[in-house]
């Protein structure tokens, strides 16, 4: 466990801010507990102060994970979200996107969100933007980037994809001995 | 009363607080020093090394103490402190004096004609704006020529002569040449044969992970060193949380501001014309500054004919 180097924190905060925007101040700087960035093993975990202090005790080969998994540095060095970032993604969510409920299981299977799923999405979200997807009753189930533009969605068929799917809630069971 | 007997007993008990020697002690307050320069007596030596050497110890701590209780002191909320005079024992360097940088070709010039190094300041005296400029650099005097908002043009000049170009351009010339000069001083001054030994080494280490199994699975030869790389240095997992967050929030700041230097200023002005697609328009978008470039020329630019290369 170490702290991220400057090129790091930069690919994982470019990376989150793709879906949560300048709310990502809120995320290191909170009033309740200060929270930190720690990597672990090529995963980077969201931790808080006292949980990091305890965890200095265990040794890095037997320490398998702490905190809450934001997410992990493939080995070219790129940062991949993890779905469970959700809860921290999804409450600072800048853009969001509702899917009616019979989009909701193809988008849990891992598909992207074709238009005919589309329920409700937020005034003018630009076009490959980061976005958290919600069923209608406000739900989180996870997120990905956008094809097109709000503006540009009215003119696309029903069977166009509007949203690229990047992670979705069904991952805690397809990816359980990966995903932490 | 006879008290001999107790006063006997008792310096027997404890030893004398002053330490005498043939030669005396060398004492250095100022660097907590005692140099003992007495040969070492063989008898007690060979008899009982541990007591000898705790005596010579006891000897020289207490001609220390003796010192010390000899120094000024100072009142402090801890009770007085010595003050230490400055150490008069010269300790030998830890590491050996860095070599000296082998001369270049002008100071070799210099030191032969007997010319002195003038220092140049970085500063100089402008009378126009009655201050302090910089010689080079940001806002540099030597840009002084290219700035000036008249020029001076040769009767004989071309009818596209551009001063500004030509001061310019004489400046980055004076550059790229001291460039080239630098150069050829390091090449001279480098060691053909370490150069050689390096280059060596290099080609050696990229052999050696050259494999499919990157060096892995080869045999070891003898006296093979083995293959170190970049030593990675990572902050401590324990500081203050609060200097982490800091630093967070100030890579968030520059990475803000990097986004929005990319950016360029949004049209506030409430026009129907949209300046940004009016320029890329009439410069076929090549931008803003390739249209004012061919504009100033006052012709067709560089890829004005659209002709040529290229797949039609």
């Amino acid at each position: 466990m170490r702290p991220l180097t400057e090129d790091e924190s930069k690919a994982v905060f470019t990376k989150l801010a793709n879906y949560i925007g300048k709310n990502l101040v809120h995320l290191i700087d909170r009033p309740d507990e200060s929270y930190c960035f720690r990597l672990q093993k090529d995963r980077v975990y969201y931790v808080s102060e006292s949980s990091m202090r305890l965890g200095i005790s265990v040794a890095r080969p037997n320490l398998v994970s702490l905190g809450t998994c934001f997410g992990k540095f493939s080995k070219s060095g790129k940062f991949k979200l993890h779905i469970t970032a959700l809860d921290y993604v999804a409450q600072y969510a800048k853009y969001k996107i509702w899917i009616k409920p019979n989009g909701e299981m193809p988008f849990l299977y891992g598909n992207h969100v074709v238009k005919a799923h589309l329920g409700r999405i937020t005034e003018d979200t630009p076009e490959h933007q980061g976005v958290v997807v919600f069923s209608m009753n406000d739900i989180p189930l996870g997120f990905g980037v956008t094809a097109r533009s709000t503006v540009d969605t009215r003119k696309l068929d029903p069977t166009a994809i509007i949203v690229f799917h990047q992670a979705d809630v069904g991952e805690y069971l397809r990816d359980e001995d990966t995903l932490f | 009363m006879d008290v001999s007997n107790i006063l006997a007993s008792h310096a027997a008990k404890y030893q004398s607080v002053t330490v005498e020697k043939e030669t005396p002690l060398e004492v250095d307050p100022g660097l907590l020093l005692v140099t003992d320069l007495n040969p070492i007596e063989e008898e007690t030596y060979n008899e009982n090394l541990e007591e000898h050497l705790q005596s010579l110890a006891r000897d020289g701590v207490q001609a220390l103490m003796a010192s010390l209780f000899k120094l000024p002191t100072k009142q402090s909320p801890d009770g007085p402190l010595a003050v230490l005079p400055p150490p008069v024992f010269q300790l030998p360097r830890a590491k050996p004096l860095p070599k000296p940088k082998p001369p270049t070709k002008w100071e070799k010039f210099a030191a032969a004609k007997g010319i002195q190094h003038k220092v140049r300041e970085k500063k100089v005296w402008d009378e126009e704006k009655q201050d302090w400029v910089n010689r080079w650099g940001r806002n540099g005097k030597n840009r002084e020529v290219e700035d000036q908002w008249i020029h001076e043009v040769p009767a004989n000049a071309d009818v596209d002569y551009d001063p500004r170009k030509v001061a310019r351009d004489e400046r980055k010339g004076r550059i790229a040449k001291n460039e080239k000069r630098h150069q050829q001083n390091l090449a001279r001054a480098a060691n053909p044969r370490q150069q050689r030994k390096e280059e060596i080494e290099k080609t050696l280490a990229v052999t050696r992970t050259s494999t499919a199994s990157m060096g892995k699975f080869d045999k070891r030869l003898d006296g093979e060193k083995k293959l170190r790389g970049v030593k990675r240095k990572f902050d401590p997992t324990e500081t203050p949380i609060e200097h982490e967050n800091k630093a967070s929030l100030n890579l968030l700041a520059k990475m803000e501001s990097d986004s929005k230097k990319m950016m360029r200023k949004p049209n506030t002005e409430e026009s129907d014309l949209n300046v940004r697609k009016a320029v890329s328009f009439a410069s076929k978008g090549r931008g803003g500054v390739a249209l004012g470039r061919s504009l100033s020329r006052g012709g067709r630019g560089r890829g004005g004919g659209r002709g040529g290369k290229g797949r039609r």
